[in-house]
């Protein structure tokens, strides 16, 4: 069932490809993507490509995918190993829900952070008190990290 | 006769040596030496051959005058003599040893010396204790304590012991020497056994000079109050030994009765402090009556009584003196008021209960009216006092009438409202009633057993000793009734009528109310709905806290409730015929549905839910009928030490036994007579003897006919075995009819109860009198009349379960379901019993209250289907239940507490009443109590036949390498053996506990390991498996397993199977020796093994994305189902129906299992996918697999396994988390001073912040339950993984929350994605504690779908 339903979103996929992100299985696991997401246009992220990994697990789609940023990202709910606080890939998934939108999900999220609901308070905090300071610190790491 | 001549032939040469007036000292050292060692092996017989009256000369001239080693050789020969022969001791004091060994002692030259003076002294002591008294040797041996050695210490207080035993009141003045030093030593010691003895001895010093207030006053003085209330202060009476204890309180009582100083005193150590620290302890925690008992005495004795008996008058009024001057006295006595009145309410003894009433009347004679006018606002005197009059013994009564008297004469007008209100005038009323009726009756019959314990002097220990007659005679407590109405309830019960009227109408029209507002659809006046819903939601939060108990008795809204719950079955004493129970049942549940929602939802943060405060009323109301649960106890008091590991007992061991002499009904023609007396066990009951009585008095050629009969009753009534009603055994039909003295007995009741209530008739409250045991009791028998048909309750629950077959609701198979629906308590509960609303209604509450889930999930779907609900994101839960420690009842746990404290309690000397309130209504007794209850009768439900002590040991050896196999096989093979199962380790050396402790715990860590398939979570992808054992946060649940396959992956089926009857075993040992299991079984499961049912709403308990989705597509074939039956052209809202806007198709599901494309929901269901029209196949068929067919082999594996060892029916007595508590431990799910090391502090804290040290506090004081609520509330999961919360990941960690508005006003909150707690930095820790609990409390629950 997961498999058919993976394979059923990989050809929604490639028929009808959302804007600003890009996914396909790394090999011939099924189980096991990659996506890319280019940084929105207005945001710090701008310019940047940022690699994804996706997991499904078994009993998809009634478990939420695992979804993780392989480059680097300066953001209040992504920490360091890449892990993302999103509520729809958590408690509020739901077997309505595609990969499709989970990267648009995560796309906006790159747009509006959530720095009241914080993975890494240190930056939460940075964007709530010094907006400026975590715009360009997040531009510098997108240059550094997701460009080239 | 060469050794005696020999002997004799020293010992005269010894006594040449001794008798020399001024000897040679080393000669005089020598002879003694050889002396000594001829006396330590002495015997009786050689007292013949010694030269008695020369030795008890010489040796105290030589311990007084001696010199160098002479005193020393001299006082051990004393001893010696006097251990070797007694009665030599008194000779020995005849010639001034007494005096002799003495002053050497406090002259003190030589430490050898004095220890061998105490060793004489001790021998001497016990023959001539009176003279060492006379002679001060208690004081002088104490002089020197702290000298010695703790042995001769204990032996010093031997000799005081000894001295001052029973001595005579004209020696006080010579023992009260003794005090200052035995008081020194309470301050000083902390050896446990040195502190039991010198309180012993002060007891002894007090109890001889009791009556000498003079004596006491200088006992008083010698601070022995100081000293002992030193020794209980912080917590130090905890460490104290029961002895001690009692000693001390005795000590304590007895000064405080006979003196006002030490009264004083104590109230300035702020004794009340302490005392409600120790009853709150021994009452709630504890419920050790005895102790109890021990403190009300105290207490008693710190208030002045206020009959004026002339010896005791200056002694009362110099104690009231002490009070009324000082209010801060005062003030500690309502502190400690509150606590006595909580506890005569709920003690099961009448003698405590007595005491407290008491005193309380002592206080109110003491204290001022507006003094007891405030006291009413923080407890209900009234509504205490009328519970005290609802009950049956007179002394209760009398006195408690005693008490209503003085608040009336205190403050007329204040009291008579609120006696009216709560049901006091009512309760007196009856009783004058009541004792007219007697009166009557006692003047025709003057022979009446109706005499009860006298509880009079109970209290005065002084006086115990003289047999005055009961104080209260025959028509004392009609007087005092018919003097109160006449002086106090006569008048200004004008007005009050109508008050209560108004609000008992109210109340009768919320009721009304609810009646009305359910029957229509609420379709179609939905706006009279709105109304009456709106109206009982404020009757409910406005009306009810202010209703009193008795207004909500006596207005019969208690009933009307029930009957609207019930939808009118609760009225219908016969059973409706069944024609509508599809439609009853809805409407039943519908109501239910209603009503919990009411009932559970709060108006604001601060407001308790209606629920609690209904059930606090009716479990007040419960309490009124404390002669419905008497408790029996055999006349020996011998009281069982607690144990917590289930008993067994050996078949040697003599149980107790009645006898019974069967005699045939005179009438009776179809039945032979029986001669013999029939020894019966105590449990025995009608039903179970009859079965070895029948075929011995059954006439042969009738009994082939009885036989068929038999069979076909069976037959008939086959239906209702199955149908668990709750009661567990189904009706067997009996043949024969048995009575008592001309009462019938009912087949389930025990002999013993129906035999002793006649015996003791009237009483409530038994003890058995000796005689009952040694008596025949004369039971007749006649044939039963054969005329009975079915019950219509049987028929009615024969329907029931018929249908249970397609009922999908869980909530529907609950017992508590059928209970409403019948409008009946399961079992032959007497209906007209007062206690049988209450318990209906408690029962019925209970039941809502452990699926409010259920119930609201259900009636939210209702909503969404019927088009009230857009959004499937409203279908969320928003009530959560009370917690279940408030539907227990304190009086009922204390009464079975008592109970199960007689020693006869384990050969079944149990009133049926507990057996029916264990097996119906568990939740009204304290775990701990069930538990005791489980341990005590567990017994009876082992299944091999052999019993043996838990004593008994059996030693097996597992391999470690191999240990699930090796269990596997130990316990195949002793599994069901009653001995305890001891494990030792190949190649290890440890034996004993701890290898067998670690044993559980290895052997169940073992079966969480990954790769086993038993597990939901097993078979998650390959790159999670660097854990080597299954993470279930929502706990462990039996993976599915389609029939069509045998193995998997590598693992075989009938592998799984094994390992799960290995649970099984394990868990039924681990409950039977009291070991520990370390495996996080999810509630769901637990609730399997307690046979509860499950369905689609207990998934998101364990599986909670799953459980949400399923949910959601139930949803919405209800919808589609309402569409379609609606009388409108609906088919395109039909057709365009979609799962949060997207078309099933597009889900892309097929009929496979999710996560398990091997298991075919349906033949070919990897190739069947789901649509619209198939959804509904598809949820009940994932709902089926997952929670049924999928798992039931593997369940009946693990059920089997537990089977084997003991009945699993007797588990039902606990919920899922007391089963959780009994297997996982007491142990805290995590250790408290590790809390540092595995929590962070962040943004704004760290350790030292005093948030955070008021956190961690309050942390470390939690209980196992609020524990389990934090875990859930941070990490979003009720389990925390293998290794608790230091193998959390991310790291449990606090930061400080910024607050706009005023601090204390904000709630804590979580991120559980990062495991953040963010928590206010609160102005106090106890502002702290209740945001947290209240945090706790509302985000229980609710973790189904957040």
């Amino acid at each position: 069932m997961a498999l058919r339903r993976i394979i059923k979103e990989l050809k929604d996929m490639q028929r009808d490809p959302p804007t600003s992100c890009s996914a396909g299985p790394v090999s011939d696991d099924m189980f096991h993507w990659q996506a890319t997401i280019m940084g929105p246009s207005d945001s710090p992220y701008s310019g940047g490509v940022f690699l994804v990994t996706i997991h499904f697990p078994p009993d998809y789609p009634f478990k939420p995918p695992k979804v993780a940023f392989k480059t680097k990202v300066f953001h209040p709910n992504i920490n360091s190993n890449g892990n993302i606080c999103l509520d729809i890939l958590k408690d509020q998934w739901s077997p309505a829900l595609t990969i499709s939108k989970v990267l648009l999900s995560i796309c906006s999220l790159l747009t509006d952070p959530n720095p009241d609901d914080p993975l890494v308070p240190e930056i939460a905090h940075m964007c709530k008190t010094d907006r400026f300071r975590y715009e360009s610190t997040a531009r510098s790491w997108t240059q550094k990290y997701a460009m080239g | 006769m060469d050794d005696v001549e020999s002997e004799l032939g020293m010992v005269n040469y010894v006594m040449a040596a001794l008798a020399e007036e001024d000897g040679d000292a080393a000669e005089q050292v020598a002879a003694l030496a050889t002396l000594c060692d001829v006396l330590a092996v002495a015997e009786d017989g050689l007292s013949s051959v010694f030269p008695v009256s020369e030795l008890v000369a010489h040796l105290p001239r030589l311990v007084a005058t001696g010199e160098g080693d002479v005193p020393v050789f001299a006082a051990r020969a004393i001893a010696e003599a006097c251990e070797g022969v007694p009665p030599w001791a008194k000779n020995f004091a005849r010639f001034g040893a007494v005096e002799a060994l003495r002053d050497r002692l406090v002259a003190i030259d030589d430490i050898e010396l004095a220890e061998e003076c105490l060793r004489a002294l001790d021998a001497i002591s016990q023959e001539c204790p009176v003279l060492c008294l006379r002679l001060g040797v208690a004081a002088a041996v104490l002089q020197f304590f702290d000298f010695f050695s703790t042995s001769k210490q204990k032996v010093v207080l031997r000799i005081v012991d000894n001295v001052l035993n029973d001595y005579k009141a004209e020696d006080a003045p010579k023992a009260i020497e003794a005090a200052p030093a035995l008081c020194n030593l309470l301050q000083s010691s902390t050896d446990k056994t040195i502190l039991a003895s010198a309180v012993s001895c002060l007891e002894m010093v007090s109890a001889g000079a009791s009556g000498s207030a003079e004596h006491m006053n200088m006992l008083c003085e010698l601070n022995a109050v100081d000293a002992m209330m030193k020794l209980m202060e912080n917590n130090g009476w905890k460490n104290l030994s029961d002895d001690t204890l009692a000693g001390i309180f005795g000590l304590l009582t007895d000064l405080a009765s006979v003196s006002a100083r030490v009264t004083e005193s104590l109230f300035e150590f702020n004794i009340f402090d302490l005392l409600k620290q120790m009853i709150t302890y021994y009452t709630l925690s504890h419920r050790d009556s005895n102790k109890v008992q021990m403190l009300v005495g105290l207490i008693y004795h710190l208030v002045p009584p206020c009959q004026n008996s002339d010896h005791q008058n200056q002694l009362i009024i110099a104690k009231k003196q002490v009070i009324i001057e000082q209010i801060r006295y005062i003030e500690q006595l309502a502190s400690i008021l509150t606590l006595i009145i909580e506890v005569a309410k709920s003690v099961g003894l009448s003698s405590i209960c007595y005491s407290c009433v008491v005193f309380i009347k002592n206080i109110v004679k003491l204290t001022t009216p507006d003094f007891l006018m405030e006291l009413q606002k923080t407890v209900n005197l009234s509504s205490f006092l009328a519970c005290l009059l609802a009950r049956k013994n007179r002394h209760v009564i009398f006195q408690t009438l005693n008490v209503s008297k003085a608040l009336l004469k205190k403050h007329h007008q204040f009291f008579i409202e609120a006696f009216i209100k709560e049901g006091v005038k009512h309760a007196v009323d009856t009783i004058q009633a009541r004792e007219k009726d007697a009166k009557s009756i006692h003047k025709k019959k003057r022979n009446n057993n109706l005499q009860e314990i006298c509880l009079c002097f109970d209290l005065d220990s002084v006086t115990s000793s003289t047999h005055e007659a009961c104080r209260i005679e025959n028509m004392a407590i009609l007087k005092l009734a018919e003097e109160i109405k006449k002086n106090f309830l006569a008048k200004g019960s004008t007005r009050s009528p109508h008050m209560f009227g108004c609000v008992s109408k109210s109340i009768r029209y919320l009721s009304a109310m609810l009646n009305g507002h359910a029957t229509g659809p609420p379709t179609e006046n939905q706006n009279l709905c709105k109304q009456s819903s709106e109206f009982s939601r404020q009757l409910l939060s406005d009306e009810l806290p202010s209703t009193s108990t008795f207004e909500l008795v006596q207005s019969e809204s208690i009933k009307h409730l029930a009957g609207y719950l019930s939808n009118g079955a609760y009225f219908n004493s016969n059973l409706r015929n069944c024609q509508d129970l599809i439609g009853q049942l809805m409407e039943v549940q519908n109501r239910l549905q209603k009503f919990a929602h009411l009932a559970l939802t709060v108006e604001n943060e601060s407001s308790e839910k209606p629920l609690g405060i209904l059930v606090d009323k009716l479990i007040d109301a419960l309490h009124t009928c404390y002669d419905s649960f008497p408790v029996i106890l055999d006349d020996e008091q011998c009281t069982r030490e607690s144990t917590m590991i289930p008993l067994r007992r050996s078949r040697t061991e003599e149980s107790a036994l009645l006898y019974i002499k069967f005699s045939r009904s005179s009438g009776e023609m179809g039945l032979k007579d029986y001669d013999d007396v029939l020894p019966v066990y105590l449990s025995s009951t009608p039903e179970s003897i009859e079965e070895d009585l029948f075929p011995d008095i059954c006439i042969r050629t009738d009994r082939d006919s009885a036989c068929k009969e038999t069979t076909q009753e069976a037959s008939g009534s086959g239906k209702s075995v199955g149908f668990r009603d709750g009661d567990g055994h189904s009706h067997r039909s009996s043949k024969l009819t048995l009575s008592y003295k001309g009462t019938k007995l009912q087949p389930s009741v025990p002999f013993f109860e129906p035999i002793l209530r006649s015996m003791h008739g009237g009483q409530s409250d038994i003890q058995i009198d000796p005689s009952f045991w040694d008596k025949e009791h004369k039971i007749v028998y006649r044939r039963r009349n054969k005329s009975k048909k079915i019950s219509p309750h049987s028929s009615y629950h024969a329907q029931l379960s018929c249908m249970h077959e397609k009922l999908e609701m869980s909530l529907l198979k609950d017992p508590f379901f059928s209970t409403t629906l019948t409008g009946k308590l399961p079992g032959d509960l007497d209906e007209s019993d007062p206690s049988y609303n209450f318990l209906f209604m408690l029962k019925v509450l209970e039941g809502l209250n452990r699926f409010p889930y259920h119930l609201s999930m259900c009636e939210k779907i209702c909503k969404f289907a019927e088009g009230y609900l857009q959004d499937m994101d409203g279908l969320k839960v928003t009530i959560s239940p009370i917690p279940r420690h408030q539907f227990v009842s304190n009086l009922l746990t204390n009464k079975l507490e008592l109970q199960m404290q007689d020693i006869l309690f384990g050969d079944g000397l149990i009133p049926s009443w507990c057996v029916y309130m264990v097996e119906n209504c568990p939740f009204l007794l304290s775990f701990e109590a069930r538990w005791k209850y489980f341990c005590l009768t567990v017994h009876y439900s082992f299944m091999s036949g052999e019993v043996s002590s838990p004593s008994e040991t059996v030693k097996y050896r597992v391999l470690r390498s191999n240990i699930l196999e090796d269990a596997e096989s130990m316990l195949n093979k002793h599994g069901s053996d009653t001995r305890m199962i001891e494990v030792e380790y190949e190649e290890e050396i440890g034996t004993g506990r701890g290898p067998t402790v670690e044993f559980y715990s290895t052997v169940s860590h073992g079966l969480q390991r990954m790769g086993l398939g038993m597990w939901r979570g097993d078979n998650t992808s390959q790159e999670d498996c660097e854990a080597s054992f299954v993470h279930a946060p929502f706990g462990l649940f039996p993976q599915p397993w389609t029939s069509a396959k045998t193995s998997s992956q590598g693992i075989s089926f009938s592998d799984v199977l094994q390992k799960f009857k290995l649970l099984g075993h394990l868990v039924a040992r681990a409950i039977l020796d009291g070991r520990v299991l370390g495996i996080p079984l999810s509630k769901a499961f637990y609730k399997i093994m307690l046979e509860q049912e499950l369905d689609i709403y207990d998934i998101p308990s364990f599986d909670p994305t799953l459980g949400k989705a399923v949910i959601e597509f139930h949803a919405l074939v209800k919808r589609k189902k309402f569409l379609e039956t609606s009388l409108e052209r609906t088919s395109n809202l039909v057709a365009d129906l979609s799962y949060k806007n997207v078309r099933l198709e597009d889900l892309c599901l097929d009929f496979t299992l999710p996560g398990n494309p091997e298991y075919e929901l349906v033949p070919g269901g990897s190739e069947k996918m789901v649509t619209l029209d198939t959804l509904e196949e598809y949820v009940s068929s994932v709902a089926d697999a997952t929670l049924n067919s999928g798992i039931s082999r593997q369940i009946e594996a693990f059920k089997s396994g537990i089977d084997e060892v003991f009945d699993l029916k007797t588990l039902r007595m606990f919920s899922e988390d007391e089963m959780e508590r009994i297997l996982c431990g007491e142990q805290d799910a995590w250790a408290s001073y590790k809390l540092e090391d595995h929590i962070d502090f962040d943004h704004g804290y760290d350790v030292n912040s005093p948030s955070v040290i008021n956190f961690l506090e309050i942390l470390r004081e939690f209980g196992r339950d609020d524990q389990r609520a934090f875990v859930q509330f941070t990490t979003g999961a009720p389990q925390l993984p293998l290794g608790g919360l230091a193998s959390l990941h991310p790291k449990l960690t606090v930061v400080r929350k910024q607050c706009d508005g005023k601090v204390d006003d904000e709630l804590p909150s979580v991120n559980t994605c990062r495991h953040f707690i963010k928590l206010p930095p609160y102005s106090s820790k106890e502002i702290m504690r209740q945001k947290l609990k209240y945090a706790l409390a509302e985000g229980l629950d609710s973790f189904h779908l957040s």
